[in-house]
């Protein structure tokens, strides 16, 4: 390593390096410390919000359900159905005889609010898969209200003024009651997987959304890859180059930069008012989120079919294949991973896509879980939009913990991604 | 693609002037017309391949000037000359490789057994079937060794089963002199073979098909020594039942393999003859300079 | 290969569902971001108890709402719509244009509109004149209030000397949210017509009237905080000079962090609002289309659910929610216009 043209090169001038050359390892060192820096803010700042997230959302995977000894006595199911008696009393009923000296109106009011409304349907849900209950008193667990479990996972504090807490002294002091008598008590909450939206936040789950999402994803899919592979092949291995291929490309390019807004307002225009396709359903958010991914699949495709090196194209050529064959048969399997890499990318986008989904009618209140596409369903973004704009304080952890669920979901599209990538990598 | 002996081909008069302008500048031996004659002798009885007056252009580049030679039967054809003498283009010619570069267009007649290839009602996909070729850089298909030999007589439907085909791809392993090497080892990828496999398993992959003619592009220039001379050794036993058309940078493999040697000069055909009149006493002086290493 | 099977299985789920296009077997609902609270506990409530599907309820706004509602009849156009205010005659008017003749009014009761701020600072009292000088970005010149200057306070002191001598920051919605159409209206309106002066422009020049009063300033002092009010309750807390405008709602979820400012004298708590005392509260609508009342199941027993005692009545669990329920002869009256589904006059 010359340095400088006067000096020879002897042991002493490798030894001590040149001023110019200390300059440049210098560059060299601050480079590196600059680099790991932004790596090192950068995670600090995944964490951070991991962390919030987390901290703020586990409490959700856990409920407080109340222990009612329920009796089904006879004389209520006297109506011609038994979806008209009258469950809410029941579970007044039950509530009562277990604090028999609260007898004031408003103090039985405040004990009755303890328990979920969602009291009721449960036991409706009970006599009517099993009739036979009625006449027995049952042990039956129930949510308890949404107060009661902030209460039990220390969001609301004791020790504030009884008029500023949305709990009362007397009502602390059944809850304590019922925790001593061990009627009270946290459970895992199952129901968050398998309910759909709600507004009594105790009752509310994920299932509507993430089955929204599957649904809305699957049409994606659906749609999306074939055309985006074939467009891809098309525009690679078959069209002329002419500047009408040429502006193909660059309206292609174009639509993957346009903000996805502009899908929504086109889906509205095209599937809904024309096509007269129903709102709020799957299969106008997958066409409308298939357009937002398409340019995202067809440029990763493009781009993984130009990787292909010519000569697997001239070896199958040379062997008399024909274009299609070579194609079919060697490049698109070879290119098949990029292709792939560049879908489920696309498709954790448009999981995490809301704003097309306003203007189709998709942030909307739907309880019931969809069973097709053609069904209303809410989407898992949306459903952490309308969590967060709900007034009661527990969809707070609601939100986290489907903001949870959102991010396993886009962490596992996104390893799969990785992992195909490494798999199939360069193997000619 | 019809068959002209007039010096200039009467649908591209400007193009063609331009080029031998181009070349006239270019070049720094004597001013010649427009398709030099070629030295030596070109032509030979029973021809499998006859070329006339073959014209290729890249665009408004003219690339090979009116070249006419014949491929025997049963010989290896080995064109020699400098780095971009239209060599290798020429070449591709023979079994319409060309085709898939857009720009390029090919004038003159190039005949396989007395069928115009570049007829418009000949189809590439049988043509190269029977005009194999194999590459520069060795490229098995990211498959088994078993699917890269198979994949010619499966598309093409050679055989009609299992054993058929398990017997082509042994015969054309046993030609290439792979079979001892790999018969263990089948169904493993062919891309995990050394370099000179590679190359032999590619050649495997082009006899399987039979072809009557076999092109070669500079087939050992991505291999070592060994390999070469494998190779090479192949080409000679490959000889009896092929026509073999190599393209080479190594003068001595040239003269070791082949029967006649055809040198190439941008885009004209210099001089064809007999492999060791060619590198004893050439008769063109581009010829003798390039030979003798004062040229290219 | 696993692609080919997911495909076929797309094409599979979607020649099942294809027929079942056709018809529409819930009802659709879209309007007002203020009623979407309780509409959609009603409509849970609707669904868990009937068996019926639910509901499917979109918060697009009250114009937003509108505009979708009076698109036409048929499956494709929703069947009720909500509204934090009534209906403007433009809007009948797009209506009946595209064949939306019959329409039924239903008041379901009153929401209050609070300014709050965080605990840990005194509460504040207000006038709606304090609140227009503070937030209008000209307001009449103090020394001779015919002039209308650009607005110059910067604290709550230069606008009333009882107050506090902090910073005048204020977090309320976007021009967007039916919240901010009926804080200009019951607010800065009522706020503005205590100068003489601009109580004369409404007759002379309605238009430089509402210039002067309905302009918000620009300066800083009022933040659009967007539509989530529950970030500007989470704002307030972090900091306590900062005062927000929302729902009522809101507020009473979160009494034990943040405090309604008291204004003209009335504090923001449910008695106060349902008597009428509290000077900012507003009606809450929907509106049905009568066409779709006998073609979509469930729409009579949805109506019924929403006028029943147990929702909308003095204990419902719509109060529960924090809509402030309509009295009693009030909700007699709507309780009749949903029996005998009596539509509007269409002007």
């Amino acid at each position: 390593m010359h340095t400088t043209m006067e000096t020879p090169a002897t042991t002493t001038n490798l030894l001590h390096p040149s001023k110019r050359l200390r300059q440049r390892y210098r560059a060299e060192r601050w480079f590196k410390r600059l680099g790991l820096l932004a790596i090192v803010l950068s995670l600090a700042f995944i964490a951070f919000l991991f962390f919030s997230i987390f901290s703020d959302g586990y409490t959700a995977f856990k409920q407080s359900y109340i222990a009612l000894d329920v009796n089904f006595a006879a004389e209520e199911f006297t109506q011609a159905k038994l979806a008209h008696a009258n469950f809410p009393g029941l579970v007044k009923k039950a509530m009562h005889s277990m604090f028999p000296e609260v007898d004031s109106r408003r103090g039985k009011k405040e004990l009755e609010s303890l328990v979920s409304p969602s009291a009721a349907y449960k036991l409706q849900d009970m006599v009517e898969e099993d009739p036979k209950i009625i006449g027995t008193t049952q042990k039956v667990w129930v949510l308890a209200g949404d107060d009661v479990d902030m209460l039990l996972k220390g969001k609301i504090d004791r020790k504030e003024k009884q008029s500023n807490r949305r709990l009362k002294d007397n009502q602390l002091a059944w809850i304590d009651r019922l925790i001593s008598d061990k009627k009270l008590e946290q459970k895992f909450n199952w129901n968050f997987f398998t309910a759909g939206d709600s507004r009594e936040p105790e009752l509310a789950g994920i299932w509507g959304a993430v089955k929204g999402s599957f649904l809305t994803l699957l049409i994606t899919l659906t749609l999306s890859f074939p055309i985006g592979v074939a467009s891809a092949v098309y525009l690679e291995e078959f069209a002329p180059e002419n500047k009408w291929t040429d502006l193909i490309e660059i309206n292609i390019n174009n639509l993957a930069a346009v903000p996805s807004i502009i899908f929504g307002l086109l889906g509205l225009a095209i599937f809904i008012n024309f096509w007269g396709l129903p709102r709020s359903t799957p299969i106008v958010g997958g066409l409308v989120l298939s357009l937002m991914t398409l340019p995202t699949i067809i440029i990763a495709g493009r781009a993984s079919l130009k990787s292909v090196p010519p000569s697997i194209r001239e070896a199958a050529l040379g062997v008399g294949a024909s274009k299609m064959q070579t194609v079919i048969h060697h490049v698109l399997p070879l290119a098949m991973p990029g292709m792939l890499t560049g879908t489920i990318i696309g498709m954790a986008q448009a999981l995490g896509e809301t704003a097309p989904l306003l203007m189709i009618g998709m942030v909307a209140f739907i309880v019931d879980i969809p069973g097709s596409i053609t069904d209303p369903a809410a989407v898992l973004p949306v459903q952490i939009y309308l969590w967060a704009d709900s007034p009661e304080r527990a969809f707070t952890e609601k939100t986290s913990a489907a903001i949870m669920i959102l991010l396993t979901f886009l962490v596992f599209m996104n390893s799969l991604a990785v992992y195909l990538r490494k798999k199939f990598e360069t193997k000619w | 693609m019809e068959l002209t002996s007039n010096q200039t081909h009467p649908a591209f008069p400007t193009l063609l002037s331009g080029a031998v302008h181009q070349e006239s500048e270019q070049t720094r031996s004597q001013a010649y017309t427009t398709g030099r004659k070629t030295v030596g002798t070109p032509f030979v009885d029973k021809p499998r391949m006859t070329c006339r007056d073959v014209e290729v252009y890249y665009g408004e580049k003219c690339a090979i000037n009116k070249i006419s030679i014949d491929v025997g039967c049963n010989e290896v054809l080995a064109m020699i000359g400098p780095s971009g003498c239209g060599k290798s283009t020429f070449l591709r010619c023979l079994n319409r490789m060309n085709d898939t570069v857009p720009s390029c267009r090919v004038v003159g007649s190039i005949c396989l057994d007395e069928t115009d290839i570049y007829h418009p009602s000949v189809d590439v996909v049988p043509l190269r079937a029977q005009v194999g070729m194999v590459f520069q850089k060795p490229n098995p298909f990211p498959k088994s060794i078993y699917d890269n030999v198979a994949y010619g007589p499966r598309i093409h439907g050679l055989t009609k089963n299992k054993v058929e085909l398990d017997e082509i791809v042994e015969t054309s392993l046993i030609k290439a002199g792979l079979w001892e090497e790999v018969k263990d080892r089948l169904l493993e990828p062919g891309t995990g073979l050394s370099g000179g496999q590679q190359q032999r398993l590619c050649i495997a992959r082009a006899i399987a098909v039979s072809p009557e003619v076999i092109l070669m592009d500079e087939p050992c220039s991505a291999l070592d020594p060994i390999a070469t001379a494998r190779v090479e050794e192949l080409i000679a036993e490959l000889r009896t039942q092929f026509s073999i058309v190599i393209v080479t940078h190594a003068m001595q493999q040239a003269a070791r393999v082949s029967q006649r040697t055809a040198y190439f000069h941008l885009g004209d055909l210099i001089e064809v003859g007999a492999t060791d009149k060619i590198f004893t006493n050439p008769k063109h002086r581009l010829t003798e300079d390039y030979i003798t290493g004062r040229f290219g | 290969m696993k692609v080919t099977s997911i495909l076929a299985a797309g094409a599979l789920t979607l020649a099942i569902t294809a027929p079942a296009m056709a018809a529409r077997d819930y009802i659709s609902i879209v309007g007002s971001s203020t009623v979407y609270p309780f509409a959609t506990v009603v409509a849970e409530q609707f669904g868990k108890t009937t068996g019926s599907k639910t509901p499917k309820i979109e918060s697009t706004g009250s114009g937003g709402g509108f505009k979708l509602f009076c698109g036409g009849v048929g499956v494709n156009f929703p069947d009720i719509t909500n509204a934090s205010r009534a209906i403007k005659p433009s809007e009948m008017k797009t209506c009946a244009e595209n064949g939306v003749k019959d329409i039924i009014e239903v008041k379901i009761g009153y929401d209050g509109i609070v300014l709050a701020n965080a605990k840990s600072a005194a509460p504040l009292q207000l006038t709606r004149k304090d609140i227009f000088l503070a937030l209008a970005k000209d307001v009449p010149d103090p020394a001779n209030p015919e002039k209308i200057i650009a607005n110059p306070y910067k604290t709550w002191k230069e606008v009333n000397s009882s107050l506090p001598a902090t910073k005048i920051e204020v977090l309320g919605p976007p021009p967007t949210s039916g919240t901010r159409d009926a804080f200009v209206e019951l607010v800065m309106d009522a706020g503005c017509e205590t100068f003489p002066s601009i109580k004369a422009m409404k007759k002379s020049d309605e238009k430089a009237f509402k210039a002067v009063c309905q302009t918000v300033r620009e300066d800083g002092g009022y933040v659009e905080a967007g539509e989530n009010d529950n970030l500007i309750v989470q704002k307030l807390q972090a900091n306590p000079d900062a005062v927000g405008i929302f729902g009522f709602s809101f507020l009473d979820q979160n009494t034990d962090v943040i405090q309604g400012s008291i204004i003209e004298g009335e504090k923001p708590t449910f008695e106060e609002i349902a008597k009428g005392t509290y000077p900012v509260s507003r009606p809450l609508f929907f509106y049905v289309k009568k066409a779709h009342v006998d073609v979509i199941p469930g729409m009579k027993g949805y109506l019924a659910e929403f006028a029943s005692e147990k929702a909308w009545g003095q204990d419902g669990y719509l109060a529960d929610k924090g809509m402030i329920p309509m009295p009693q002869d009030e909700r007699k009256k709507y309780g009749e216009v949903i029996s005998s589904l009596k539509t509007m006059e269409m002007k």
